[in-house]
Formats: C-alpha cells, structure tokens, sequence
C-alpha cells in the first residue's frame, strides 16, 4: 500500500473517516439531546403552568 | 476520499437531517399546540389611542383607571403606565375568572410583565396594549416596567393582588380597588 505524506496509508485513513462520525455524532446528540430536554422541561413546568395569554 | 467513503458521509448527514427536523417539529407542534389548546398566544392587540391627550379620553381618565366589571360581565383593569409610576400602583382582579388588562401611556414606551404568569406586552405610546389571561394563583404578584424608561425605571413597580372569586366582590358601579393592607 502507498504511504502518504503524513505516514497514514489509504486504508488507515478510510478507518478514520470511517469510525470518526460516529464520536462526532455522540458529542452531537448529547449536547443537542441536553438542549432539547432544557427546552420541554421549561416548556412543560414553567410556560404551560403560568396560564393563558393572548 | 473513495465511493464509499461519501456515500457514509452522505447518509451520515442525512440522518444527522433527519434528527434536527424531528427535533424541530417536536418543538413547533409544542407552540402551536399551547397556542390553539392552551391559549397561549402573544397579545396582538392593534389599538391607537392619541396619548397627548391620553388623560382626557373616555377610557383613560383617572376616575376609569383600576378594575371595573364591564356590563356584559367582563372584568378589565385600565391601567396608566408613566414616567414613574404605575396609575394606579394596585390592582384587584380574582383568580381562576378570564380577566382583561389595558394599559396605555402618555409619555414613553413601557412594557410589563406580571410575575409568575405569562402576562408580558409592550407598551408603547399612541397604543392601547390588551391582555387577556386568567390568573390561577392568588396573590399580591409584582408588575414591573420591563422596558428601560428613564433614570426613575428601577422603582417602576405596580401589584396584581389576585384574590379567589368567592372574595371579589365589585362595588354597584362595577368597580373595586385594592383595600390598604
């Protein structure tokens, strides 16, 4: 196998790229998933109790 | 980057779509459900008043201002909001009764919210700000100004003192003020 540059062969590097979206999407899905529990949580025990409005 | 490398990149993305679309609609079917089921709407009230001469108008003069159960049965506070204060700084209202609050101002934009509930509008000069809503906590709940208006903003303050039904008990002109504690 051809050695680039940076000493990774081609197969080393479709490893990476294919294991890295998966940190990637953890590090996503818990920061999002966090985001939308804040949001129903304040939706659900500080907007709806507080009544109607308009 | 081989074939396959992008196609994985590609359905990454799209499930990655798909997860912010749900996320997305979950929260818009949240918003319109408080909006048709529970009411809950942003006061969009359209009203112009002229506010020079805000005090002299049928609605807004000293006498009309506080809490008035209107003939038809419906119970609107009229509230002055000026440059410091609240006119008047108390108003009465019962709990668990839809309730109107009208505010309008002579001098600059103000803006309100009622603690604890979520009565929250602008009021802005040459405008009649209108709120519907029925409070389902008794209690004096503080109101302040909420829109920087001037050096005096800080000690803007005004109280909803809200009372169970079965204590509101209107005047034979339909009117009641908050009694002094």
């Amino acid at each position: 196998m051809p050695q680039d540059d940076d000493g990774l062969s081609q197969d080393q590097v479709e490893r990476a790229l294919h294991e890295t979206p998966g940190g990637a999407f953890a590090l996503a899905g818990l920061t999002v998933g966090l985001l939308i529990v804040a949001w129903v949580a304040i939706y659900l025990f500080v907007f709806l109790p507080r009544g109607p409005v308009g | 980057m081989t074939d396959a490398s992008e196609r994985d990149v590609a359905r990454s993305e799209l499930r990655w779509g798909l997860i912010t679309i749900a996320a997305v609609s979950v929260i818009m079917l949240a918003v319109i459900y408080a909006g048709v089921v529970m009411h809950i709407n942003p006061p969009s009230n359209v009203e112009r008043i002229d506010p020079k001469g805000l005090h002299l108008s049928a609605e807004f003069t000293e006498a009309n201002l506080g809490t008035k159960v209107e003939a038809n049965g419906q119970i609107t506070a009229r509230i002055v909001t000026t440059q410091f204060a609240f006119v008047p700084r108390c108003v009465i209202l019962p709990a668990d009764t839809p309730v109107t609050l009208r505010l309008s101002r002579p001098d600059v934009i103000h803006g309100i919210l009622v603690s604890g509930t979520n009565v929250n509008t602008m009021v802005v000069p040459g405008f009649v700000s209108q709120v519907h809503t029925t409070f389902r906590k008794t209690g004096d709940l503080l109101m302040p100004c909420h829109e920087f208006c001037g050096l005096g903003h800080s000690e803007m303050l005004a109280t909803v003192r809200v009372v169970p039904k079965s204590e509101f008990h209107p005047g034979p002109d339909g009117r009641i003020a908050c009694a002094a504690k």
